[in-house]
């Protein structure tokens, strides 16, 4: 087969990949339709941004998982890709998906169940791991200066600002045909000259929790476009801290990574942005519209909780028990939580649940009959009001377990 | 009347004749297209209503979750897909499902040049879109 028609190299037209012949062969065909889709996926994508050629990635993280958020179109696709025999060439991971084995599996209809049960085959028979969460560097961390194929985007902003891992912001089916193929194309931020940062920005305040430190990433996004900002003014901040900075930036914006501090840079040549404990105030007003004390669901986990997290989380309850009617939902990868489970046990005695492979935003809380949410997560904050239909109370914490416990 | 060309630029081969279907708006296929019957549901989009099957699809640029390039693959399974695509700047969504679904598509088209009814041909491997005929009014 032909790779391209023939005027392809007429200007205007997309400036061709240079494959090795293996991946030619591939592209060709040789190794069937699946893998032949995969590589097509990657040199499109790689042409339309510029890339000059395939570069091999130590590790592919898929979004796309719940059934919550694919729907039934896109299993389709999975089943046709999963039944051609495709495995995956690299380490491949996936997103949460929308039910827990243990709680809500419950609680959801059948129906739904067996729905996300069989994408998840699906990923399986591809060889993806069930690690079902969004902070996969928790499960493996990437070595400093990898090159990844990671949808995603509080993890990919987490992996190029915090790891130094070097990633673009993947799509679902881009990630997957990258974890078949085991390459992404050289564009975007796995190019030097693209990690550069173009804007100095002073938090001229100090921020006193993680809610805080979401909110500044919700307000930066915002105003950022797709410049990568060098972030002065962050002393003190703790990886989790820079996890929900990162998470709530990718959120409201378009930019994959941040610096702090680099003394490489020559700041005076940047475009400055200040940022006033106003601006954080504003922020976390604005991603709060409801202000009742009861909310039907109290949720920490937006990413997934680190083990220090939850140990956190742990001594901050102590021996109290969760009051009455209510919900809190203590959201984590299934390998945390079996790494903590000094610390979980003693959570869940609390009547807390602790929720793994999923978490509130992709699992269906409406069809639990949650309509008000306390959290601590800007990110999730301003995704639960369009995803969850659910409004929203954003507060540190602390505060959110004070709600849970006291009365 | 005489054919008016247009010259693009080529995401995936392939070539047909058929009738434009022309948003001025983004078009999001998670969530704004029914993979059920192919027609557009996204409220308040003016072709909401409007069914993409078998029509060359002309929009600016897509939006919206990555899923939506699995969407395309499903109606192109069900038969329900257009028979082009005509974007005015190819984004990662719409091309990926392009190719899965092996949908002909071009970019780089000022689609403002087509109404929707219009007959058009596309060679979606030299880049060509060409106005045939009017609709008629």
């Amino acid at each position: 087969m032909q790779r391209h028609c023939e005027d392809f190299e007429k200007k205007g037209e997309l400036k061709r990949l240079h494959l090795t012949k293996e991946e030619e062969r591939i592209y060709d065909g040789e190794f069937g339709w699946a893998n032949q889709i995969c590589m097509k996926i990657l040199v499109r994508l790689g042409e339309l941004f510029n890339a000059t050629k395939l570069i091999p990635i130590s590790s592919a993280h898929v979004s796309g998982v719940s059934y919550k958020t694919l729907g039934d179109a896109p299993t389709d696709f999975l089943e046709a890709i999963a039944n051609a025999g495709v495995k995956t060439s690299v380490k491949a991971t996936l997103n949460p998906h929308g039910i827990d084995k243990e709680y809500l599996c419950k609680k959801l209809s059948s129906d739904i169940c067996k729905k996300q049960w069989q994408i998840l085959e699906y990923f399986n028979k591809m060889g993806f791991k069930n690690s079902l969460t969004c902070t996969p560097y928790y499960l493996e961390k990437p070595r400093h200066g990898a090159h990844l194929a990671w949808a995603e985007s509080s993890a990919v902003v987490y992996a190029n600002s915090v790891i130094g891992a070097w990633t673009n912001r993947e799509g679902g089916p881009s990630a997957l045909a990258a974890a078949i193929i085991g390459k992404t194309p050289d564009y975007g931020v796995h190019k030097t000259e693209n990690r550069q940062p173009k804007v100095l920005v002073n938090v001229e305040t100090s921020l006193r929790n993680e809610t805080e430190f979401g909110a500044l990433g919700i307000f930066l996004g915002k105003i950022l476009e797709d410049k990568i900002p060098v972030i002065q003014g962050l002393q003190g901040a703790s990886q989790d801290h820079l996890k929900q900075l990162g998470a709530s930036l990718a959120s409201t914006g378009m930019v994959n990574m941040f610096y702090r501090n680099n003394r490489k840079v020559k700041v005076n040549e940047l475009e400055k942005i200040s940022v006033e404990k106003e601006d954080i105030r504003r922020a976390m007003e604005e991603l709060t519209t409801t202000a009742t004390q009861k909310p039907d669901l109290i949720f920490i986990g937006c990413p997934h909780c680190s083990l220090r997290e939850i140990r956190q989380i742990a001594d901050c309850i102590g021996t109290r028990k969760v009051k009455a009617e209510t919900e809190l939902w203590i959201c984590t990868s299934r390998f945390i939580k079996e790494k903590a489970w000094k610390y979980t046990e003693k959570i869940e005695q609390s009547g807390a649940h602790i929720i793994t492979d999923t978490c509130a935003v992709v699992t269906w809380t409406d069809k639990l009959g949650i309509k008000t949410i306390m959290t601590n997560s800007a990110k999730t904050a301003h995704y639960a009001p369009t995803l969850n239909k659910a409004e929203m109370t954003l507060t540190p914490l602390k505060d959110c377990l004070e709600t849970a416990f006291k009365g | 009347m005489q054919p008016i060309t247009l010259k693009g630029r080529r995401i995936v081969e392939g070539q047909c004749k058929a009738e434009a279907l022309v948003s001025k708006k983004p078009i999001s296929f998670l969530g704004g297209v029914d993979p059920a019957d192919g027609k557009i549901i996204e409220k308040g989009h003016e072709l909401c209503g409007e069914c993409v099957k078998d029509k060359v699809l002309c929009f600016p640029h897509g939006h919206g979750s990555t899923v939506g390039s699995y969407v395309l693959y499903s109606l192109a399974k069900k038969n329900l897909a257009p028979k082009a695509i005509i974007n005015q700047t190819a984004d990662p969504v719409v091309v990926v499902g392009a190719i899965i679904a092996n949908i002909p598509m071009i970019d780089q088209i000022d689609i403002k040049q087509i109404e929707t009814g219009d007959l058009v041909e596309v060679n979606a491997c030299k880049g060509i879109v060409k106005i045939l005929k009017r609709r008629e009014s």
